[in-house]
């Protein structure tokens, strides 16, 4: 027969207090996943543009902190890469801001402005695509206009002429991009417009390097080649490489990873507290027993075991109601920011906050557990 | 202020027949400057078999000697042998051990609310290891002790006597060669009280235990073979009950022989 589990019974004999417990450790599960959705619906967002770019390998220049805030480097480090074997396309990414001005307001702002290659399949985007949206992107002075921008930018329709840097400028076409967190709005220009309205930028130093390799070639594999022939004035990345880069700088390099950090860490201690109390308040109401344990000759350690099981109980029994709940308020803020804030669940995440709910419960275990290892028996007399 | 007396005193060789054996125990609450001493030279010798009552007025030390022999408090002073083991100085790892061996039955009954009758018994069994019986174990001493229906009953659902059964339940199950009781009448009325007074007795005869009571309740001192009366921390007597009544006579607060079915 299986030990007398004291810890469950304990748990058990008081609903309601069981209640608050799990209903605390769920509160603060949610409150984690809450947390760690934004910041990976916010990471998303700020990168999910690189799901648009019709390339396998990205280089970038090693001082480029993300896409919006690069150096530019020598064009001939494509071209040193364009005869490696599984190499399909090498195609030059000019990026820089450029003032746009609001035809309505007359306001200025900094939009984030592409310019490529007519003739390069720089991106996915339907609009894009074909003859026809060539032949526009190469005209003079005519940008294709993202939807995603900012309405301070000003109408979007096409035909609409504004001025950019104090030289005319007609929206050719649209198209939907999203410029992450660094650009309010963005534009894709060819590049022959690029270096007119960026005067006296040339056209001999690229901010980004898009390869396209051949599907029979691991792009890893052709990376790697290419780290070996280039200097080390730019870096290869594979295309969720690259995601990772600029995510790994949005969550270090600014405040938005302490931010929502610092928001685990309070719905931890929270939860901590809360656990804290139930288990003990359970210990105090239960001294004289755990007292009277020991001097049947019950060990600390045999204590400790109770106090412990209980807490992991606590923890998986208040998880699993967390997790459905966050599930449900996931899709939920998904559906309420129309998919703008993509606030989905991972497997990594779901062990994580498991592992820290554990650890949050163990914590108030251990703390509270001094007071059971206290309990002496000669004062039970 | 009182210094613990490092004397050369010569203890006496362990004895076969006694289940507890004091010899010259000081014991002080506190240290240093603060220290109050609470028994002096204590010399006591309990045989195997033997119910004894330990009695005395408030603060006589009477609950202290009982933790003593229980191993539930470490000794520094004198001599004290439990069931052959010496206590003075022992780790508190050892002293855990050695209360493995002795029942304990408290003024209250401190069973676990959430537990059943059965549960709170079983876990003393399980201190044994003997987990494949321990149910059956459990359920053969309630049933000694008149609860066979209530066995699965959580405490909230016992009378208090009940209660008090079930904790002398879980006191018993082991067979301790020692049983250590403090005031265990004390919460139970008349009926109940004598019912447990006369399972110890019955208990004490059949398997040879050795019973130490400390109670103030009248009623019970008859099934005693020796009462001690402890003031202030030194022995005053040690004797039958009768010579115990008799030497009572005339105290307003008054023992009488006519009190007992003897």
């Amino acid at each position: 027969m299986a030990r007398v589990s004291v810890a469950w019974s304990n748990l058990l004999h008081e609903r309601t207090r069981l209640l608050v417990a799990i209903s605390g450790v769920a509160f603060a599960v949610i409150l984690i996943f809450m947390n760690l959705g934004f910041m990976g619906a916010l990471i998303s967002t700020a990168t999910n543009f690189y799901e648009q770019f019709n390339a396998d390998l990205f280089i970038i220049s090693t001082e480029t902190l993300e896409i919006s805030t690069s150096t530019a480097f020598p064009r001939e480090r494509i071209y040193q890469v364009a005869g490696i074997d599984g190499v399909e396309r090498i195609m030059p990414l000019y990026s820089e801001y450029l003032l746009w001005r609001n035809p309505e307001t007359g306001v200025s702002r900094a939009i984030f402005s592409y310019g490529v290659n007519p003739n390069d399949p720089v991106f996915l985007m339907p609009e894009l695509q074909g003859d026809e949206a060539r032949r526009i992107l190469s005209r003079p002075n005519t940008v294709f206009f993202d939807r995603l921008s900012r309405p301070e930018f000003g109408p979007q329709d096409i035909g609409t002429t504004t001025e950019a840097d104090r030289r005319q400028a007609t929206i050719g076409g649209t198209y939907t991009l999203g410029g992450g967190f660094a650009a309010d709005g963005t534009l894709i220009m060819s590049d022959q417009n690029f270096v007119r309205y960026l005067k006296p930028r040339p056209l001999n130093l690229i901010n980004m390097g898009l390869i396209q390799v051949n599907a029979a070639v691991s792009p890893e594999k052709v990376a790697e080649t290419m780290d070996s022939l280039l200097p080390a004035d730019v870096a290869v990345y594979t295309k969720p490489g690259m995601i990772d880069h600029d995510a790994t700088y949005w969550l270090e390099a600014t405040s938005i990873g302490f931010i929502f950090s610092m928001g685990v860490v309070v719905s931890f201690v929270v939860g901590a507290v809360i656990v804290y109390q139930i288990l003990f308040t359970d210990i105090r109401d239960h001294l004289p027993e755990y007292a009277t344990m020991k001097a049947m000759g019950y060990r600390s350690r045999y204590l400790f075991k109770i106090v412990l099981q209980e807490a992991i109980l606590l923890a998986v029994l208040g998880y699993l109601p967390g997790l459905a709940a966050a599930l449900g308020l996931y899709h939920l803020t998904a559906k309420a920011t129309a998919g703008t804030l993509p606030v989905a669940m991972n497997g990594g995440r779901v062990i994580f906050v498991l592992g820290l709910t554990l650890l949050m419960c163990c914590l108030s275990g251990l703390i509270s557990v001094r007071k059971a290892i206290t309990a002496d028996p000669a004062e039970i007399f | 202020m009182f210094k613990p007396q490092q004397t050369s005193q010569q203890f006496a060789p362990a004895r076969e027949d006694l289940a507890v054996h004091i010899q010259h125990l000081n014991y002080f609450f506190g240290a240093g400057d603060l220290s109050k001493q609470v028994l002096f030279d204590i010399s006591l010798e309990l045989p195997k078999g033997q119910i004894v009552i330990l009695t005395g007025p408030s603060g006589s030390g009477k609950t202290t000697l009982l933790t003593l022999a229980g191993a539930l408090r470490s000794l520094k002073d004198g001599s004290l042998r439990v069931l052959g083991k010496e206590l003075v100085g022992l780790s508190d790892r050892a002293l855990v051990g050695v209360r493995r061996n002795i029942g304990f039955i408290f003024q209250a009954h401190n069973l676990f609310e959430s537990l059943t009758a059965s549960q709170n018994v079983e876990m003393a069994v399980e201190l044994t290891g003997n987990f494949s019986s321990k149910r059956d174990q459990a359920g053969a001493m309630l049933s000694a002790l008149g609860l066979a229906d209530r066995v699965d009953y959580k405490p909230q659902s016992l009378s208090g006597g009940q209660k008090q059964r079930v904790a002398i339940a879980r006191a018993l199950v082991n067979h301790p060669k020692l049983i250590l009781a403090d005031e265990p009448t004390a919460a139970l009325d008349k009926k109940s009280g004598r019912d447990v007074v006369n399972y110890l007795h019955a208990l004490s005869r059949e398997e040879g235990c050795t019973v130490l009571m400390v109670t103030h309740d009248n009623r019970i001192l008859d099934v005693a073979d020796r009462i001690i009366n402890l003031v202030d921390g030194r022995l005053e007597s040690d004797s039958s009950p009768n010579a115990f009544i008799q030497s009572k006579q005339g105290d307003p607060t008054d023992v009488s022989a006519d009190m007992f079915i003897m």
